[in-house]
Parts: structure tokens; C-alpha cells; sequence
């Protein structure tokens, strides 16, 4: 493998790890619209913990990009400014809010004012930002993006693909989130809301896979014709698995499921991409061997530390809390609307 | 409408010095919590691991902030200087890499100290604040070599015509300005934190008289003692960077001490003041030293002298003062100590505290800009010019009234819960005879 491959690799790891682990975080936001209060905090209890560590997977892309593929992130810069400033708007807003609405009312009462406006933001821009990013990842394919971002600021998304594959980003997050939820809610024992959350991981489920059916016609000659038949059959039957996973109560390997179906899928789009950036203009390309053979060194090292602190944490939290009034405290920290 | 390179530097002024605010409480904070959670395991007095969680609770929506406003940046570097990044992000790749990981570990470690206060045992919860502290100082550190590169970029490889061909990746470990820049940061991240900190309970006691108890006290000493013990090593330190820049950037420096003409016993102002021969004194340790004036510099090569000048001037300002501060709350507890008596009891001092609190925060956005605006017109210090550097993007100016609205929202809602958060129960102070042996 050249260093080229193997940083390319481990973006595109990273690039998975923030699909599957960050679009969870931001699929919540669409169970946060619910008016149902307990569905609300148990979004709060799952999310609060993990969505920053999840998070620093969108940070640990750029910087990968930057310090080893320093003319692609320059030209992902110029040709995504549009859709990239719009996602960063919703990070903010969403990543804010959520902090907001979670300590809005530390000690149970009323919530400070303003709480419920910014539970809302949290649960909007939950739904922009995978929106921007898949929308960014369908004007890549389309080709129509140039390198020096003279296409437009948005005219080359405002176009079929961007926009399905946009929907389908934000079905992939909300049916993520919906399992990932459905689980957790199996693990406190609440009958009621696994219920009401498997059949809205059922529905999502359905519709991210008729968005991916829907993409493929749209896809460009050339792409489909380089398009992985095993990746696509594997996300195919993830996603089938994690659905009959679902309906017969296997919340937890669902979970495993669900989580492949999205992340083949991005396996097969990079794979139909290579060795391009931007098809026809941008390839992957190092810098400088020296470099990037060092960032790779450092990023294998480092993942080798931060996965099983990860897996610790995880583990750790998901652990029942030691007292019962420490479980009434986590209630009370959730402030609705 | 602002121009398009004037926006886009007013963007990056803005949201590195938002972010900074978050990031030096990030790399301050976790310390301070884990010194009341550890006073608190030893002593067994309830106040001081009351603290650590209220802190607790604070920093959880603090690092939230931060963590966002960093996004920003990262992504930002790209938005707005697209061609700085394609010729240099390589070359302060391995700083920003190794940063990522302390990203990592501090999200981590900070989830198990927030969500693991009932989970892990108080011993596993105390070692859960190490990995915070040290990946907080860790990414000002790392953060601060790749600026410090962009001041004095060493590591560059040339071709036979002199183009530049690549960078060498440890460059920014190698700068002249690395040991100034990181000692300087680390300290002033220390000292916003501290005196911060103090201010909070310096307020609180002024507001109601109630408050100067036990509990409040330990808070206000703690954040005093961490925030004023550093004035001198700092200012020690900001000398020996005056004498870096001054060897290396004599463009920043005279700009800094606002030096027009190159001069044989250059005096020293400031402010209204002025002291004859004092500045080459000072630099040079003999009064008839020359000092280089922005005259020597060619016209298109000179820094923006006027702002860079009160900026330095507010931030020597308020690091003597400070020392001043410090000395004084020194001696008061001192006094007071011998007297039984104890300074929060007296308004003057807690309103000095009070007051000292937003001061180390306006020095390190002053310090920044002087490092900043005094490096212009370079991005990358006489190798790539900022105006080159700019995206071909237009209307930079509509994100910079959208990230002012934005980060306006976010400060007044974050204000209104932080406050929220210190009006939680507190414990209250044990029977007189058991305080005075814990005071003790
Ligand atoms: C608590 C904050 C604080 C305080 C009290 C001081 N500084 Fe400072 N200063 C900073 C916080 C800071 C900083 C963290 O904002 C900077 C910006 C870049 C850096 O490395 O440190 C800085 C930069 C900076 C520079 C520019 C370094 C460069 O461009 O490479 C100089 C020359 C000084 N300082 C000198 C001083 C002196 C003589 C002080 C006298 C008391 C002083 N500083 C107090
Ligand atoms: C957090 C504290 C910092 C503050 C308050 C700060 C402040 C500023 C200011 C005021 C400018 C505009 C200068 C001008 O155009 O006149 C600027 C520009 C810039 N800074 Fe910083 N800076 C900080 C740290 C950093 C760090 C750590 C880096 C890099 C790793 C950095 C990279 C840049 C870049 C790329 C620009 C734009 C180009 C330029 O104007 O030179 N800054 N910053
Ligand atoms: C000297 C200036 C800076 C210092 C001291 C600093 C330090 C820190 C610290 C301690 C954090 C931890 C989170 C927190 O508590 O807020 C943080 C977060 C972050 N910083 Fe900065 N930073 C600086 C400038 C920058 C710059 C220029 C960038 C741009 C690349 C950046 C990118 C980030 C990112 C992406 C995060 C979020 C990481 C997370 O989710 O934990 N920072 N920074």
C-alpha cells in the first residue's frame, strides 16, 4: 500500500466513523421534534456523554486532509463553500443548543429564558447540517463542481443528485439515531418508547433505502460504471438486516447493522471515486511523501490510544448509575420545552 | 460593505479570539477541578468537592462552546485562506495532527469525569482529570507551534531558483518564537482561569454579604492563588519574548514599541509618558544601543504600527498591574491571617478581585493581536503575503455579520446559564470550632 492509499484509508475511516457515530447525534435531533417528553430525555441521556468525542471525527477528516492531502482540502474548500458554510452553521448552532437546553435548568425548575427556542435550533440545525453534507457529497459526484469554485455558490447542488442524496444523508441519520435510541431505551426498560422508536427506525429505514434506490439512476455514467457491486450489496443487506433485526427486538445487533448499511455505502462511493477528489480534476495526492508518511505514523499511533479510551468510556457510561437519586438528578437536568 | 480581505481578517480575528476565550478555560479548568476534587477526597470537607462539580457542570457547557468555535476554525482556515492552506498545510500538519488526538482524549476523559461522577469510584473519577488537564494543555500547545511557524517558518526547502518546494514537517517545533509563544500561552491560559474563577466568588460575596462563607472563600483562593501567583513569571516571560521579536521581527517590535525612526538611545513610552534612553536600556542593557525604526522597513513590508502599539501597551498594562494585584492580596492574607481576620470581609479587596477578572483575558487578546497584526502583511512571515493568501470567494463580509449575530446569541445565552448554574444549593459551613481547624 502507498502512503497515498493508506491516508486516503484513514480519512475515509474517519469519514465513516463521524457517518455513523456523529449522524447518530445529529438524527436525534429529528426524535427531539417529538412532543413526547420522555422521548426528549432520553435523547438528552444518550447524546450528552458521547457527541463531542463522536464529533472530533469531523475535526480529525479536516486536519487529516489538510496535513496530508493539502491540495484537495484547498479545492474542497473553494468548490463545497456553500454547502461547507451552511454545515458549519448548523454544527455551531446545533453543538451550542444542545449544551443550552441540556443545562437550562441545572437544578429542575424553570429553565432559563430562551431554553425552548434553542431546544428548537438544536433539533433544526440537527437536520441542516447531514443535510448540507450529503448534498456536498452528490455535487462532488455530479461533476459539476469546479476546483477553483468558479461553478457557483450553490448552483451546482441545486441540482438532482445533490438534493437526493442530501434527503437520504438526513434518512440515514434519523434511522440511525432511531435504532441506536430504540436500544438504549430497551437497556432502561422502557416498553413504551421502544416501542413508538422501532417503528420509527422501521419507517426511516425504509425511506433512506428508497432515497439510495432513487440516487442510482441519477448517478453519472462513468461513476456508476466504477461503482462497487460488493459494497453496494453489502449496505443492501445491512440495511435489510438491521430492519428484521428491529422487528423482532434484536435492538443491539441492529445497532451493528444499521450502522453498516451507511458505511458501505461511503466505502463504495470513495472506491467509484478513485483516484479522484473532484472527478477530472483533483486527485488524491500527497503533498509530500516524507509528511504524510510521518501524519500516517502518528494517526495509526494515535488511534491506537483514543479507540480504547472510546471503548473505556462507552463502556463506563453505559454502566447503570450507582444510586437511585443519581438517576432522578438526570431527569431533572433535561429542561423541554 | 468592508472589502473582502479586510472582512475575511476580521473574521479570523473574531473567531480565533471567541474561541480563545473557551480554550484557555478549557486548559485552565480542568487543573482547578481537580485540585478541589482531590482537597475534597483528603480533607473530607464537603465544600471543596462541591466546587469541583459545580465546576463541573460549568465546564460541560463551556467546552461545548469551545469545541464548536474550534470547528469553525479548522474549517474556516480553508474557507477563507484556501491558498495558504494547499502550499503550508503540510507544514504544520504534524502540530495540528497530534492536536486532533488531544481533541480526542479530552472529549473522552471529559465524558467519564462529567457522566462518571455516580459511576466510577471517587479514586478512577480523580484520575479521569488528568487526561483532561494534560490534553487541554497539550492542544494550546500544539496550536501555538503551528502559529509560531507562521512567524518565523523555518524547515522550508528550496529549489536552485529559490521557489519553494516543501516544508519539513518538525518546522514548527524548531521556530525561534516556539519556546517564547508556548511558555507565554500556557501561563496566560492559567491566569484568565484563575482570576476568573476568583472574580466569580468576589462578585457573589459583594452582591450578598451571606456569601463569604467557607465555601465561597475556598473557591475565591483558589482561583486567586492559581490566577496571581503567575504575574511574575509571566511578565518574565513576555520580556524575554520582547527580546525574541526585537532579534527576529524588528518590524513587529518597533511597531510594538512604536519606534519610527531608527535611533542610538531610543526611549521608552508610555502611554502619556516618556523616559529617555530607557528602551535600548531595557533591549540592550546599555542606553545608547540602536533600535531599528519602522523607517528601515520598506513601506509595503511595515506592519499597521498604531494598533499594534496600544495593544502591547494595554497588555504590559495590565501584566504589571496584576503583579501589583497579586503583591497586594499577598500581603492581605498575610495580614490577615495574623489579625484573624480574612480579606473577603473587606469590600475593596473583593472589589479589586472583581475587577481583576476580565483583565488577563483582555491582555491575551491583546498579546494575540500584537503577534497578529504585528506579523502583517504576512500570513507566513516574509514568505507568503496575506492578501495572497485570500480566497477568490466574494461577499466575505456577509460571514462576518452572520458569525457576529451568531456568537452574540451564544454569549448571551451562555451567560444567562452559567449564572444559572452558580445559583445552585450550596453546602454550608461546618460548626465554628470544626471550620477553624479546616481553615487552618
Ligand atoms: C494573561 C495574559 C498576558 C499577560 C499578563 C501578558 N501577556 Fe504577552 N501575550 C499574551 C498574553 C499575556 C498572549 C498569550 O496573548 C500572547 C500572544 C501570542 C503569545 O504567544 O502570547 C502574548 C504575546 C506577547 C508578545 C509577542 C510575542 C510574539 O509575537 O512572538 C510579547 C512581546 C509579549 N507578549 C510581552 C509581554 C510583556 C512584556 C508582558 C508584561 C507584563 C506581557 N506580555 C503580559
Ligand atoms: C487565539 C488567539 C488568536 C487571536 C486572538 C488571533 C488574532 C488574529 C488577528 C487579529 C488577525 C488579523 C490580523 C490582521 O489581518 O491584521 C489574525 C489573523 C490570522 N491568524 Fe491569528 N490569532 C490567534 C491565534 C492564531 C493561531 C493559533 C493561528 C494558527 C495556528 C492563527 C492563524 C491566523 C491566520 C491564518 C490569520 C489570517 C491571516 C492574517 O491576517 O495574517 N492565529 N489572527
Ligand atoms: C492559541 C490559540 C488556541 C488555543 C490555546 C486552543 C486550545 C484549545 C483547547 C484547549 C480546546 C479544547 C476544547 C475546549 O475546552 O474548548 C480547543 C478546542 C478546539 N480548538 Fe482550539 N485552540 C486555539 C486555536 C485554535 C485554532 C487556530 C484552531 C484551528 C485549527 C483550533 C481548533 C480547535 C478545535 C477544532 C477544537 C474542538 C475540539 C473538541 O471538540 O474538543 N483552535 N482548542
Amino acid at each position: 500500500m502507498t502512503v497515498t492509499e493508506g491516508l486516503g484509508l484513514l480519512v475515509l475511516v474517519g469519514l465513516t466513523a463521524y457517518a455513523v457515530l456523529g449522524g447518530a447525534d445529529f438524527g436525534a435531533g429529528l426524535w427531539d421534534l417529538s412532543r413526547q417528553r420522555r422521548q426528549r430525555e432520553l435523547v438528552v441521556r444518550s447524546m450528552a456523554p458521547v457527541w463531542e468525542a463522536n464529533h472530533v471525527w469531523l475535526i480529525f477528516v479536516a486536519i487529516a486532509l489538510f496535513s496530508g492531502f493539502p491540495e484537495a482540502f484547498a479545492a474542497l474548500s473553494r468548490s463545497l463553500t456553500g454547502p461547507l458554510s451552511i454545515a458549519l452553521l448548523g454544527i455551531v448552532l446545533r453543538g451550542a443548543a444542545f449544551a443550552f437546553r441540556q443545562y437550562g435548568a441545572p437544578y429542575g425548575g424553570r429553565p432559563v429564558r430562551g431554553t425552548g427556542l434553542w431546544a428548537r435550533i438544536f433539533a433544526v440545525s440537527s437536520l441542516v447540517t447531514p443535510f448540507a453534507f450529503g448534498a456536498a457529497a452528490g455535487g462532488i459526484t455530479t461533476g459539476r463542481v469546479r476546483a477553483d469554485g468558479s461553478a457557483g455558490f450553490l448552483a451546482p447542488f441545486l441540482a438532482p443528485l445533490p438534493l437526493v442524496s442530501g434527503l437520504l444523508a438526513v434518512a440515514a441519520c434519523g434511522f440511525l439515531a432511531a435504532v441506536y435510541l430504540t436500544a438504549d431505551a430497551d437497556r432502561e426498560g422502557d416498553e413504551e418508547l421502544v416501542n413508538r422508536l422501532r417503528v420509527r427506525a422501521l419507517v426511516t429505514g425504509v425511506i433512506a433505502g428508497g432515497l439510495a434506490l432513487a440516487a442510482l439512476p441519477l448517478l453519472p455514467a462513468w461513476f456508476a460504471r466504477q461503482l462497487s457491486l460488493p459494497a453496494m450489496a453489502i449496505s443492501v443487506v445491512c440495511g435489510a438486516l438491521a430492519l428484521e433485526l428491529v422487528r423482532r427486538g434484536h435492538y443491539q445487533l441492529a445497532r451493528v447493522a444499521a450502522a453498516g448499511a451507511p458505511a458501505a455505502l461511503l466505502g463504495g462511493w470513495a472506491l467509484a471515486m478513485q483516484p479522484w477528489v473532484l472527478p477530472g480534476e483533483v486527485p488524491l495526492r500527497v503533498a509530500s511523501e516524507g509528511t504524510a508518511s510521518l501524519i500516517l505514523g502518528i494517526l495509526i499511533c494515535g488511534l491506537m490510544i483514543v479507540l480504547p479510551s472510546y471503548w473505556y468510556m462507552i463502556r463506563v457510561l453505559r454502566a447503570p448509575r450507582t444510586t437511585a437519586e443519581a438517576r432522578a438528578t438526570d431527569r431533572n437536568t433535561v429542561a423541554g420545552r | 460593505m468592508l472589502d473582502d480581505l479586510t472582512a475575511a481578517r476580521e473574521q479570523m480575528a473574531l473567531s480565533l479570539g471567541f474561541h480563545i476565550v473557551f480554550a484557555v478555560l478549557g486548559v485552565g479548568m480542568p487543573w482547578l477541578m481537580l485540585w478541589a476534587e482531590w482537597r475534597g477526597l483528603r480533607t473530607g470537607d464537603v465544600r471543596w468537592t462541591a466546587l469541583a462539580r459545580r465546576w463541573s457542570k460549568a465546564v460541560a457547557v463551556l467546552f461545548a462552546v469551545g469545541a464548536v468555535s474550534g470547528t469553525v476554525l479548522s474549517v474556516e482556515f480553508g474557507l477563507l485562506w484556501p491558498h495558504f492552506m494547499e502550499r503550508f498545510g503540510s507544514a504544520f500538519g504534524v502540530s495540528f495532527t497530534l492536536e486532533s488526538f488531544a481533541f480526542f482524549l479530552e472529549a473522552i476523559f471529559l465524558a467519564l469525569y462529567l457522566y462518571g461522577w455516580d459511576r466510577l469510584s471517587p479514586r478512577k473519577h480523580l484520575l479521569c482529570g488528568i487526561p483532561i488537564g494534560l490534553s487541554g494543555v497539550a492542544s494550546a500547545l500544539f496550536v501555538t507551534t503551528a502559529n509560531a511557524w507562521m512567524n518565523g517558518p523555518v524547515g522550508l526547502v528550496r529549489g536552485p531558483d529559490g521557489e519553494l518546494i516543501s516544508t519539513e514537517p518538525l518546522g514548527p517545533f524548531l521556530t525561534p518564537t516556539t519556546g517564547t509563544q508556548l511558555t507565554h500561552m500556557l501561563l496566560a491560559a492559567f491566569m484568565c482561569t484563575g482570576l476568573a474563577v476568583a472574580a466569580v466568588y468576589a462578585t457573589a460575596m459583594l452582591r450578598d454579604p451571606a456569601k463569604r462563607d467557607g465555601y465561597h472563600r475556598r473557591g475565591l483562593a483558589a482561583g486567586a492563588t492559581l490566577g496571581l501567583s503567575l504575574a511574575v513569571p509571566q511578565a518574565l516571560v513576555g520580556d524575554w519574548a520582547t527580546r525574541v521579536v526585537a532579534d527576529e521581527q524588528p518590524a513587529k517590535f518597533a511597531a510594538m514599541e512604536g519606534v519610527e525612526v531608527t535611533q542610538d538611545g531610543a526611549a521608552f513610552s508610555f502611554g502619556p509618558f516618556e523616559i529617555p534612553k530607557l528602551l535600548s536600556l531595557m533591549l540592550r542593557f546599555d542606553p545608547d544601543a540602536r533600535i531599528t525604526g519602522l523607517d528601515a522597513i520598506p513601506a509595503a513590508d511595515r506592519p499597521p504600527a498604531g494598533i499594534t502599539h496600544l495593544a502591547f501597551q494595554v497588555m504590559v498594562g495590565i501584566g504589571v498591574a496584576l503583579i501589583a494585584l497579586a503583591a497586594y492580596a499577598a500581603w492581605r492574607y498575610r495580614r490577615d491571617r495574623r489579625r484573624g481576620g480574612h480579606p473577603t470581609d473587606d469590600r475593596r479587596f473583593l472589589l479589586a478581585l472583581a475587577a481583576a477578572g476580565p483583565a488577563p483575558f483582555v491582555a491575551l487578546i491583546a498579546g494575540w493581536i500584537v503577534t497578529e497584526v504585528g506579523r502583517q502583511p504576512w500570513i507566513v512571515f516574509q514568505v507568503m503575503r496575506t492578501a495572497d493568501a485570500l480566497t477568490s470567494q466574494t461577499g466575505l463580509a456577509i460571514y462576518l455579520y452572520v458569525t457576529i449575530a451568531v456568537y452574540l446569541a451564544l454569549s448571551v445565552a451562555l451567560v444567562a446559564i452559567l449564572r444559572r448554574i452558580a445559583q445552585g444549593p450550596r453546602p454550608t459551613d461546618p460548626a465554628p470550632v470544626e471550620m477553624e481547624r479546616s481553615a487552618a
